[in-house]
This record gives C-alpha cells, sequence and structure tokens, in this order.
C-alpha cells in the first residue's frame, strides 16, 4: 500500500479543518447548500468512480441506485415508520441488489455496450416507478416533517447537521474507494479495465471482481439517494431517477479525473459551484446563457484536458519536483 | 474565424461569465418591499416560465404605477398601506426540478430578505418550495399550480388563490348536469383517459370520485405515459367502451396525437372534456380544424371581456407590451402578487405573522379578478380560494370560446359534436 507523503497528509489535514469550521463562517443557507450539493455529487463521482474509473465500467444508469436509495428509505418510513438510518442500509442492500441482479446478465459486456445497457436499465427502474403505485407512482412520496434530531436523520433550523452528515459520507465513500484502489481488488480491477482477456488468463476472476464494484458502487450510491431525500422531504421519479443525474455523476467524474481517487472531488467542486452560481446569477433572465457557459466550459475541458483536472494538477506536481 | 486562438476564446468566454456580475446594480430605493418569484426560467418548461413571468410583471407595474383599473391597489402608486413603498421582484430560476425550488425559495429568503413568495408553476416543485418557506415562515401565494395535495398538507405559510385540479374535475361534471338540465341533453357513460404523472392520475382518481357522486357509468379507465408514440390500442378501447363523453387529462404532445388518432379510427363520442394540452398555445396550430368542438377547461379565456370589460383592459395592456396576446399561464401567475402585495397592504407590516394574519382575511370581490370568480377568500382550514373555479372553452373555428359556466358564456356549446365523417 502506497504511504502518503508528509506534505500530502499536512494539506488534507489542513483542508478537513477548514471544511469543518465553513459551517461557522458563512451565513446564509444557500452558501451551506451549495457545500452539500458539491459534496452529494463528490461522493456520487466517487462511488461511480469504483466501476467506471478503475473497473472500466462506463455506468450512465447510478440514477437507479440513487432513486433505489432513496425510495426505499422514503417508502420505509412513509409506510411502516422505519428510522431512516436503517432505511438507509435497507436502501443500499437493495441497491447492492439490484446491481447484482442486472450485474450477472451484463457481466460480460465491455465499453459503449455496458454504457448502452445500464441506460437501458435505469430507465426500466423509472418507468417501472412511474407506474408502481404501491410507491406512490409518478406522483411521488411526500416524507413527513419531524422533529430535528440526528436520530430522525431531519434537520429544520440549521442545514449544518445536513452539511457534516454529508461531508462524513464523502470521506467514508474516500475511505472505500482509497481501500478498493490499493487493494488486489484494485489491481485486478485495472487489469480488467485494460484486458477482459488477458485478466482473465492471468486468473482474475473477472466477473465476480467487477460484481463486486458494481456492488460497493450501488450501496454508496444509494446511500446519497436516502440522504437526498432526506434533505429535500419529497421525491418522485422525474427528480431521482431520470438520466441527467447519471450524466451528472459521470460529467463531475470524467471533469476531475476518473481512475483518481480524488477526481470526483474535484470535478464536484469546480462543476457544481459553476452550475449553481450561473444559475442564480443568469438563470433568471430566462436567456439559457448560463447552460451555455456551463456546456463551453465542459467541451473546454473535454477538448483540451481529457484527463481532467486531476491530470492537469498532477503534470504541475511532476514539473515542480 | 481563423484568428480565433485558444486563448482569445477562453479570455473571450471568461469576460462573458462575469459581465452580468460587473453591471452596476441599480440605486436601492428608499422604500420597496422584495418578493420572490419561482419559475422555471430555462430548461424544458422556459417558454411556459417566461409566460409566468411575463403575467408577473404586468401585475407589479400596475401595483406600482397609477392605473384606472378595477384591481386591488391599481389606482395608487405602490402599497398604500406601506406609504407608497415599492415592489420589487427577485425573480428565481427553478430550471424545473424540486432541489432548485427549494434551494432557490431558501436563497431568496436568506439572501435578499423577500417578505414572501409566488409561483413555481409545477406542482412537484411548489411542494417542496412551500416546504421551504414553512420552515422559515414565510408566506407563499401561489396562483399557478393545480395539484389538489398542495392545499392538504395543513401548510400554515402556504395559500392558493387559482382553482385546482379537483375543483376543474368537479366542473366538468357540474357542466354535464347543466348539460341535462339546461340544455335537454342525456349523457349515461363516461370514459375517463389520463397520462399518469402527478397531474393526470389526480385528476383521473378526482373524474372516478366525481363520476360516482354525480352518478355516471365509467365505462373505461385508462392511464397512458404522456411520452408514447402510439396510442391507436387505447383509442381502439375507447371506441370498444363507446362513451358518451370522453374525460381527457394530458399534456401537449399526447394531446395532438390523441386528437389525430381519434379522427383516423373514427372515435365519436358526444363531447370531449380534456385538460391543459388542449389549451397550450401549440395545440390548434398543429392539429388545426380537427381540434374543433374538443371543450377545455381553463380559467381564463380573452373572450371573458365582454362580460368582464376588466378582462379585456388588462389584456390590451398586456398586449401592448409584449406584442402577443394573454395566454393562460400569464393570466394564472397575474394575480399572486395583488393578493400578496393588498394583504401586505392592509397589514401595514412586513412581519410574516402579520402578513399570514391578513391573508387569511382576503376578501377580494369578483369584479376585481380578471378570472369569472366570486372573489378570493381563502378556506381557513385549507388556506384554498374558496371561489376559484375554472370555465370552460370549446374550440369553434378554431378559437377558444367560453361556453360555460353558461350564464358567462360568449358563444353556445356545439352538443353533441358532430361525427368526424359529416365534417368537411
Amino acid at each position: 500500500m502506497k504511504t502518503f507523503t508528509k506534505r500530502q497528509i499536512s494539506i488534507s489535514g489542513a483542508v478537513l479543518v477548514l471544511l469543518a469550521l465553513y459551517p461557522l463562517a458563512v451565513s446564509g443557507s444557500f452558501a451551506m447548500h451549495l457545500m452539500i450539493m458539491v459534496f452529494l455529487f463528490a461522493t456520487l463521482g466517487v462511488a461511480w468512480n469504483i466501476m467506471g474509473g478503475y473497473a472500466g465500467m462506463f455506468s450512465f444508469g447510478q440514477a437507479a441506485f440513487f432513486g433505489i436509495g432513496a425510495y426505499t428509505s422514503s417508502f420505509l418510513f412513509t409506510a411502516y415508520h422505519v428510522n431512516p438510518w436503517i432505511g438507509l442500509l435497507a436502501g443500499g442492500v437493495a441497491a447492492a441488489a439490484a446491481a447484482a441482479l442486472i450485474g450477472i446478465p451484463c457481466s460480460n459486456l465491455r465499453g459503449h455496450y455496458f454504457a448502452i445497457a445500464s441506460i437501458a436499465f435505469a430507465e426500466i427502474v423509472r418507468i417501472h416507478f412511474n407506474n408502481w403505485k404501491l410507491i406512490g407512482a409518478a406522483e411521488g412520496l411526500t416524507i413527513p416533517m419531524q422533529d430535528e434530531s440526528l436520530r430522525n436523520f431531519m434537520f429544520h433550523s440549521s442545514k449544518a447537521p445536513y452539511y457534516y452528515i454529508m461531508l462524513a459520507f464523502l470521506l467514508l465513500s474516500l475511505g472505500v474507494c482509497a481501500w478498493v484502489a490499493t487493494s488486489r481488488m484494485g489491481f485486478y480491477l485495472r487489469a480488467i479495465k485494460e484486458s477482459h482477456d488477458v485478466a482473465k488468463v492471468l486468473g482474475v476472476d473477472v466477473v465476480r471482481y467487477r460484481m463486486a464494484a458494481i456492488m460497493i458502487s450501488a450501496f454508496l450510491t444509494a446511500m446519497v439517494g436516502t440522504f437526498y431525500a432526506q434533505y429535500i422531504l419529497y421525491l418522485d421519479p422525474e427528480s431521482v431517477l431520470i438520466l441527467p443525474i447519471s450524466v451528472q455523476i459521470v460529467l463531475v467524474s470524467m471533469l476531475g479525473g476518473a481512475g483518481s481517487v480524488m477526481g470526483p472531488v474535484i470535478g464536484a467542486a469546480i462543476l457544481l459551484p459553476i452550475s449553481e452560481f450561473t444559475r442564480v446569477k443568469l438563470g433568471f433572465k430566462g436567456s439559457g446563457l448560463d447552460m451555455i457557459i456551463y456546456g463551453t466550459l465542459i467541451m473546454l475541458i473535454s477538448v483540451y484536458q481529457p484527463q481532467g483536472v486531476w491530470g492537469i494538477l498532477q503534470k504541475i506536481g511532476r514539473k515542480k519536483k | 474565424m481563423g484568428n480565433l486562438t485558444r486563448r482569445n476564446f477562453v479570455i473571450g468566454g471568461g469576460a462573458l461569465a462575469l459581465s452580468p456580475l460587473i453591471v452596476p446594480r441599480a440605486f436601492a430605493q428608499a422604500k420597496t418591499i422584495k418578493i420572490g418569484a419561482l419559475y422555471p426560467l430555462t430548461g424544458n418548461l422556459a417558454s411556459t416560465g417566461l409566460d409566468n413571468r411575463r403575467g408577473v410583471e404586468l401585475a407589479v407595474e400596475i401595483i406600482n404605477g397609477k392605473y384606472d383599473l378595477n384591481l386591488p391597489l391599481a389606482r395608487t402608486e405602490g402599497i398604500p398601506g406601506l406609504g407608497g413603498a415599492k415592489l420589487e421582484v427577485v425573480w428565481a430560476d427553478t430550471k424545473g426540478e424540486p432541489k432548485n425550488g427549494q434551494a432557490e425559495a431558501e436563497r431568496v429568503v436568506t439572501q435578499d430578505h423577500v417578505v414572501g413568495i409566488i409561483g413555481a408553476y409545477q406542482s412537484s416543485v411548489t411542494k417542496v418550495a412551500s416546504q421551504a418557506t414553512e420552515r422559515l415562515k414565510v408566506p407563499y401565494v401561489c396562483s399557478d399550480a393545480s395539484s389538489p395535495t398542495l392545499t392538504e398538507r395543513g401548510l400554515k405559510y402556504f395559500f392558493r388563490v387559482s382553482p385546482h385540479d379537483g375543483i376543474f374535475a368537479h366542473d366538468q361534471f357540474r357542466f354535464l348536469k347543466d348539460l341535462e338540465a339546461q340544455k335537454k341533453q342525456k349523457v349515461q357513460t363516461v370514459a375517463v383517459l389520463y397520462e399518469n404523472t402527478e397531474f393526470g392520475s389526480n385528476v383521473g382518481k378526482e373524474d372516478l370520485r366525481y363520476a360516482q357522486e354525480y352518478g355516471y357509468k365509467v365505462v373505461a379507465d385508462i392511464s397512458y405515459t404522456n411520452n408514447a408514440t402510439d396510442v391507436t390500442s387505447e383509442v381502439g378501447r375507447l371506441i370498444k367502451a363507446s362513451p358518451d363523453v370522453l374525460l381527457h387529462a394530458s399534456y401537449i404532445t399526447d394531446a395532438i396525437l390523441f386528437t389525430k388518432t381519434f379522427k383516423e379510427m373514427g372515435f365519436n363520442p358526444k363531447g370531449m372534456l380534456t385538460m391543459a394540452g388542449y389549451i397550450e398555445p401549440g395545440y390548434l396550430p398543429a392539429i388545426k380544424a380537427d381540434g374543433n368542438f374538443i371543450i377545455v377547461r381553463s380559467t381564463f379565456a380573452l373572450d371573458l371581456a365582454k362580460k368582464k370589460p376588466l378582462v379585456g383592459q388588462v389584456a390590451d395592456l398586456f398586449k401592448k407590451k409584449y406584442g402577443i396576446e394573454m395566454s393562460e399561464n400569464a393570466a394564472r401567475s397575474f394575480m399572486a402578487p395583488f393578493v400578496l402585495a393588498e394583504a401586505i397592504s392592509r397589514a401595514k407590516s412586513t412581519d410574516a405573522e402579520a402578513i399570514v394574519k391578513a391573508l387569511q382575511g382576503t376578501n377580494i370581490p369578483g369584479d376585481q379578478v380578471i378570472y369569472p370568480w366570486k372573489g378570493i377568500q381563502f378556506d381557513p382550514k385549507t388556506q384554498q380560494n374558496v371561489h376559484a373555479t375554472g370555465t370552460l372553452v370549446q374550440i369553434q373555428d378554431q378559437k377558444y370560446l367560453t361556453v360555460w359556466p353558461f350564464e358567462s358564456a360568449a358563444a353556445d356549446v356545439v352538443w353533441p359534436l358532430p361525427a368526424w365523417k359529416s365534417r368537411k
């Protein structure tokens, strides 16, 4: 396992302290909302990275796992008063099970065929949920307001608890991703990404490790889904299961740098503020200019820096040495 | 553009991004009251959001200026209860997504310190945004989202001026009864057809409930996805069921597809009572004369001007300002700023509790609204306007004409509608 340099440790320590103090320094809920969204998409990106970045399974269907997580906890809570924290675990398990179910038939699909299959899967889930009366069909679920407490996973007077919970989720998923990346599994996944056949010949159980990557990714993604539901307190298929969410997750990871632990975090830290600020500053004009600027930036980065921002940072780091 | 270097391109793009930030802000007036308006100003629903926005803009202009119109606060400048303070709108773009509805409601309240919120158009976004304002204790006056559940949640800070889909569904059945009583037309069976998202399935539910209450037999109950590309099997089932009346809740693309399929397959009920899609500005241009005789629910129609001069005056102002006719969407959003400002004026305060109390006491007479209502008064429990009703318009010669309630009708209803074969 690679060891961290002193410099890396001190930088990440300083960043963590700054992030921990952030809620005390800012006023207004929008600044908090922005950071929560950054953490949320960073976590989704990190989860995607485990299967997309390391194992080369480009999933454009993450919204399915996100939605399954959000729906499982919300349905258990509204129908049976199951505590959302337990619902969070249940959602993770449900999403991992769904991932296994879809993973088996897709286990030999490569490259864009896997991407296409993942879109199809997510659309099937969306359409199914859209018609499933038990979970509110197209009308969605409204989560009734409870007293605010950590136990209820619900806070009204301040967004700070949401902020810290989402930050904790991010750190957790980063830990999982770093573990995957540096463990034997990480090397297997990279070998699979380079070539299925070579990996197979070398004795890697391709199906098993691909399945493991999909299931871990699905579990983490579903966990964020539950957070989203508890944060917004309302969900319908249109807000958690649609393709643009899956695309946003891929964008965040690709922009920051797929296949590196911190890549999606950097991607989210760049993309989300741009998208939120352009909406706030320009969206109200109704001209669509915000979307044009947003799209232009994505194009510039993908044309000139396909390794993502993390690639740029690494290049700079290497030059300094 | 051979000499557009990468560097120039980036610099240009950067400058473009910063330009709105360096435009100097207008000098803040001594007395302005800010309200927040949430609409889908970009994204799929941008054209609708823009329509809503025009309605609100015109309303605020009338409130702030001096107009000889019989509307609340029109003849005075600004808000009289607060010494003529001007109303200022803080626009917020939801992009049509619930999560942005929440974020933008919170942002305009905590950063711009708006004293009230209007809008959102979509029911799902309104639901989430009004939850946020409930937490922040800020009044929300909605006049454009129509899901019945919005006013069934027991929220203290949320008020709705416009009718909801349950009221619209009820109107259709009242129309059928009136038709039997006054025009001696016999109706026994209905078919219920609806798209399956929040809007359509709620209407479907209400239709079934009222059909039972009013004693009509439901011979078909059909739901479908609104992005369907072929509806021949649905229409086939309708033909087989052969209802006297079709009740249809649709968006625009499915409304167009169904109309074409009705004609192709020769589906001939005595009447078609429809919602939403059939009155969108894009429907008639796509379908032309085949849309004739279809009846649509509406809160507003330009021909109301015949009975209500105020409607004509407002519609003229609108046309002068924007160069287009006032649409139903613009007309719906138009009323919310008046209701909110009138309550603030009576409260003589921008304190949220005082405004809510004033809103609860709202009593705007029928001659001061641009719809055919008896006025605006909120139900003490649900805070839904008890006088809100819809009208039914029928497409005749490719124009929407008010045909019900019969007392405010601009044209006689054509019933039963002629069979496709007998149309020229």
